[in-house]
């Protein structure tokens, strides 16, 4: 078996390369791992490969055509970047790339008609990468190739291909391109696609830009393994973007110890803690950077000392749901609202709410307070309003005989006039003494104030504070300090009445 | 005396515990969640996320149980009343509600003078507390559509899917707390101004206080209760 694997054509083409069978494996082992795969399928990953590269020789590379919609060209400029296996591998050796406008060395007609001629030869069995949004603004006249409009372009290519990956966040859903401040219309693959009623398999792969490792891993599941990954609900592969970034951060354990960053340039930052209190949107978004890593898996956002934006937030069908409009403000806790052209945080709306409900809560209350309801006047209705307006349907009888317990718990049994009688007796006992109590208070008050300008100030000021404590023996001895009295009897008309409620204060919560 | 007497029926000891059961899950979610939402004392980071979920799922499972304790626990529907009847009936439409939403409306904006008659929930406050278990409920399936271990569960996953994404969950999710915080407010102001202390003593130490009678045969006042109630729990 040794010998067979051994002396494959492809151990041949590796060698005269210069790639060892054990650097060959290493790739194998970097693709399963970006993938999700365990390692016990490496042996699977190489076969994947070498089959391929195989054909290869023979000219079946599984065709590849390459767009750039409204882009920044930055996916690509990622995928430049990547190192094992490198782009030129990826390209030559990996798949046929026939239509590329960063990397093709054609250029012009030649290789608008390579494109031309992949989508009608091949039909069915090329992949189309497409990376940047699509433009449905200024009535599609946008992204104009050879005469041709983007819409138009894609549409075209999208319909006769094997599968659609959709590369980058602006692909996904139109990405930033999207947000609200743009009037270019941009719009994400897979809903471009829905509604020109275009079936074709899609892919979508996020990030802005896109991580190569994760285009490279759903490359050989797609073109090597001849299967579509995995996906999830959003079409994304569901072993990249199944859990979030916040699951994997390195800097995880200085969440749960409490470990913070508040500010930019801190000793905190130095010390390399959580940077949730700086906006960090990894609990939120769903990514496995922090697994696989970027720039050569040297490091990526977090691990560089940026909170996440959420470059992979990107809903397929919505491209209101963009991860700029989802995320901005960066550093904010949660996104901006927009209420016509107010930009505001949720928490300025919840603060605001919670102070108006507390500053009516306290104008009730005063309201309570002013109608006596709160010193306990309040009356019964003794029938219900609408029982009163429709007798023939009304839902009470309230004709029966009332029982009244008393204190000691023997029962009186009156009727439903005389006890009307004499709960309109007791309304306006307590509204009369409640009357009393405000007046006499009212009284003193003004009586202390008069007196109070004829003393001079020491003097008043030791017959305000002191006839609380001397009351009960001066008040006989000392008929001048009339104040006292005043005072002293509307406290005690006050005090009557609040004892009384507090007795009396019952009724329904 | 112008209330309603207030007699143990009303909240039965198996709603009085539920009641403080609520009372701390609802505390520990609200002041953990303010920990969580942003890390003013970072220290308990860990502590507030263990006690909001477990806090979190206390009161879910209080929920259920409240649920299931209205349909077979009688009580006390209507205020000032010993006569009891299966606890569901206070949550359904009453006799006692009909008609009577307008008259309470207008009451509390004190455009009617007298209290209107009632049922132990009136019909603004019926409303108030259907809201409260979809709140929880609401409450809950944004908080787990959060939470790494269950963010993935079909259901959690949909609702993510449904309202756009986990950022608008969280919104939703902090817009919710300040609707329940809302809810808390008017709650203790009204149980302060409707109830008073004979309320707040019933509700938490299951003290009798006398006041008007309710019968719910005839839908209207029977009578009055001034028997002197002892003041230690009997």
């Amino acid at each position: 078996m040794d010998e067979k694997v051994l002396s494959t054509e492809f151990e041949e083409l590796l060698s005269s390369r210069g790639v060892t069978r054990r650097g060959f494996l290493q790739l194998c082992g970097t693709i399963a791992a970006a993938t999700g795969l365990a390692h016990i399928t490496v042996p699977d990953v190489a076969h994947a490969i070498e089959d391929s590269v195989i054909g290869a020789a023979e000219g079946n590379l599984f065709p590849v055509i390459w767009i750039e919609g409204a882009s920044c060209t930055g996916c690509t400029e990622a995928f430049a970047q990547i190192d094992e296996p490198d782009p030129a591998t990826v390209v030559l050796e990996m798949i046929s790339c026939n239509y590329n406008e960063t990397l093709s060395f054609a250029a012009g007609h030649s290789v608008e008609e390579a494109k031309a001629q992949t989508i009608k030869q091949c039909a069915g069995k090329y992949v189309l990468v497409y990376e940047g949004a699509l433009l449905e603004g200024w009535d599609g006249w946008a992204l104009r190739v050879a005469e041709e409009t983007g819409v138009n372009a894609f549409l075209e290519a999208a319909e006769n291909a094997f599968g659609v990956v959709a590369l980058g966040s602006c692909a996904v859903n139109g990405g930033w391109m999207g947000s609200k401040k743009t009037p270019a219309g941009a719009i994400g693959c897979q809903a471009l696609m829905a509604k020109h009623g275009i079936t074709t398999p899609v892919i979508n792969i996020p990030g802005c830009p896109a991580n190569p490792e994760w285009l490279v891993a759903v490359l050989v599941d797609v073109v090597m393994m001849g299967v579509l990954p995995e996906l999830n609900i959003d079409n994304k592969p569901a072993l990249i973007f199944e859990q979030a970034i916040h699951e994997n951060c390195q800097r995880r354990g200085h969440f749960e110890n409490g470990e913070f960053v508040y500010k930019f340039g801190s000793e905190e930052e130095k010390m390399g803690f959580c940077l949730y209190a700086m906006g960090c949107r990894g609990p939120q978004t769903k990514a496995n950077c922090g697994i696989v890593r970027y720039n050569r898996r040297r490091s990526w956002c977090v691990e560089a000392g940026s909170p996440c934006i959420g470059c992979c937030e990107a809903n397929p069908m919505d491209s209101s749901h963009n991860w700029v409009d989802v995320n901005a403000s960066f550093h904010e806790r949660h996104r901006d609202l927009r209420i016509g052209n107010w930009v505001v945080q949720p928490r300025t709306i919840g603060l605001a709410a919670i102070g108006i409900v507390t500053a009516a809560v306290i104008i009730h209350g005063f309201g309570m307070k002013a109608s006596k309801r709160l010193d306990g006047a309040i009356r019964f209705e003794s029938q219900r309003e609408w029982d009163a307006k429709h007798p023939n349907e009304a839902i009470g009888y309230y004709g029966a005989d009332r029982t009244i317990i008393h204190e000691d718990g023997t029962k009186e049994v009156i009727s439903a006039e005389e006890f009307e009688e004499r709960v309109q007796a007791d309304y306006e006992s307590t509204l009369k003494k409640l009357g009393a109590a405000a007046a006499s208070a009212v009284a003193g008050g003004v009586k202390a104030a008069e007196e109070a300008t004829e003393a001079t100030a020491e003097e008043a000021q030791a017959e305000t504070v002191e006839p609380v404590e001397e009351a009960e023996t001066e008040v006989v001895e000392a008929p001048e300090e009339t104040e006292a009295e005043a005072v002293e009897a509307a406290e005690e008309a006050e005090d009557a009445v609040e004892e009384e409620n507090e007795e009396s204060k019952g009724g329904q919560e | 005396m112008a209330h309603f007497a207030q007699y143990r029926e009303a909240h039965p000891l198996p709603f009085i515990i539920f009641h403080y059961i609520n009372l701390g899950a609802f505390l520990t979610l609200l002041i953990s969640g303010i920990f969580i939402h942003y890390p003013w004392l970072p220290m308990v980071m860990g502590m507030a996320r263990g006690a909001h979920i477990t806090a979190a799922i206390v009161l879910l499972i209080n929920l259920f149980i409240r649920i299931f304790l209205a349909l077979f626990v009688c009580t006390a529907t209507s205020p000032g009343t010993r006569q009891m009847e299966r606890e569901i009936k206070a949550w359904l439409p009453q006799p006692e509600n009909r008609h009577q939403f307008i008259p309470w409306l207008k009451y509390y904006l004190f455009m009617k003078k007298e209290h209107p008659l009632t049922a132990k929930f009136n019909p603004v406050q019926k409303l108030a507390y259907m809201f409260l278990p979809f709140s929880f409920l609401f409450m809950a399936i944004t908080g787990f559509a959060m939470w790494g271990p269950t963010m993935n569960w079909v259901i959690c996953e949909a609702f993510t899917n449904l309202v756009g994404g986990l950022m608008n969950v969280r919104i939703i999710h902090y817009a919710m707390m300040i609707v329940n915080i809302i809810f808390l407010i008017i709650h203790l102001y009204m149980v302060i101004t409707e109830g008073g202390i004979p309320l707040i003593k019933l509700m938490f130490l299951q003290r009798e206080h006398g006041g008007y009678t309710y019968d719910i045969e005839t839908h209207a006042i029977s009578g009055k209760d001034e028997k002197e109630y002892p003041k230690l729990l009997s």
